[in-house]
């Protein structure tokens, strides 16, 4: 369990390495494998959401917000996105 | 410094003087409806109840002195044309005004409406384009020939450079902008991003994941690069 745990954290940060590289594509794929060991994660759908976002798949991207806020609804980030995805 | 009246405090009239305001314009809002009036208040640089169809009272507003009138009444179609002729009788240089539908529009501008706006269908035919096509951001028309187009960057162009893409020689259109998020690390560790836009780019600017290209050439140029 504790092994899961780790690999979680280490593909979470793997996938913001990703974004911050500007792969989102790959950002997604590692998302992918992190959210079968955790999918209770509201970080997790953020990094989802924001790599959605930067490749402009609106859809995608609201459905990811939603999910964050869904499992913390104080989740300010995901909420700015959010609003601005569907306003704009 | 421009000064604007916009006659008509709906959810149109309303943003309109909201815009112009925030774009340090004077406007001067107008409603025969006290409550709207009373909503705008202190965000305009002036916000009055009188009913425009009165020629008398526009006169006592100095309506004549402004530069441009926007009209936009809502409900009432034939206040809406009768404001519009007593604003061009009293020499106003401009006159915008909101149409509800062809016929209205064909009156508007007998009766001297200087411009004449439909934007509930405008807004329509936009979003309707947008779902159509969700890849394009937007299209503006530039003449009959030659448009500008805001699309997702295909996925073959990502990672190239402009001057490997030779857009201009391959599709004959030109990249005047590349829109682009970068990412950044927040305080908290989390990723996010910011939009940058990078204006007329260069050969070695290279086309990345996400980024929004703003082309220009003859649509049916750019008609190829949507289809690709």
């Amino acid at each position: 369990m504790s092994d899961n745990k780790n690999d979680y954290a280490d593909l979470l940060e793997l996938s913001e390495f990703y974004i911050l590289s500007q792969k989102y594509e790959e950002a997604i794929k590692i998302l992918k494998k992190a959210q079968k060991l955790n999918n209770r994660d509201p970080k997790l759908y953020y990094n989802f959401g924001i790599a959605y976002e930067a490749l402009n798949d609106r859809d995608k991207a609201i459905n990811m917000f939603r999910q964050a806020l869904s499992l913390d609804a104080k989740f300010k980030a995901a909420q700015e996105h959010l609003d601005r995805l569907i306003k704009g | 410094m421009k000064q604007f009246v916009v006659i008509g405090l709906g959810r149109f009239g309303t943003s309109i003087s909201r815009a112009l305001t925030a774009k340090n314009f004077e406007v001067l809002a107008i409603d025969r409806n006290e409550e709207r009036v009373k909503e705008i208040e202190g965000i305009v640089s002036q916000a009055v109840v009188v009913d425009a169809t009165d020629e008398k009272a526009l006169k006592e507003l100095g309506i004549k002195d402004f530069d441009t009138a926007i009209v936009s009444i809502g409900e009432n179609i034939e206040d809406s044309i009768m404001v519009t002729l007593l604003l061009k009788e009293l020499g106003l240089k401009q006159v915008i005004v909101k149409a509800h539908n062809d016929l209205h529009a064909k009156i508007l501008q007998k009766v001297g409406a200087d411009r004449i706006v439909f934007p509930e269908k405008e807004m329509g035919e936009k979003i309707a384009e947008s779902l159509a096509s969700p890849r394009i951001f937007d299209y503006i028309e530039l003449s009959t020939e030659y448009g500008i187009l805001e699309i997702i960057t295909p996925k073959k162009f990502c990672d190239k450079t402009l001057s490997e893409l030779k857009l201009r020689e391959k599709f004959g259109v030109s990249v005047m902008a590349i829109k682009r998020k970068m990412p950044y690390t927040k305080a908290d560790g989390s990723p996010d991003f910011k939009e940058e836009i990078i204006v007329g780019p260069g050969g070695s600017d290279e086309i990345l994941q996400g980024d929004v290209l703003v082309l220009l050439g003859k649509y049916k140029d750019l008609n190829k690069i949507e289809n690709l």
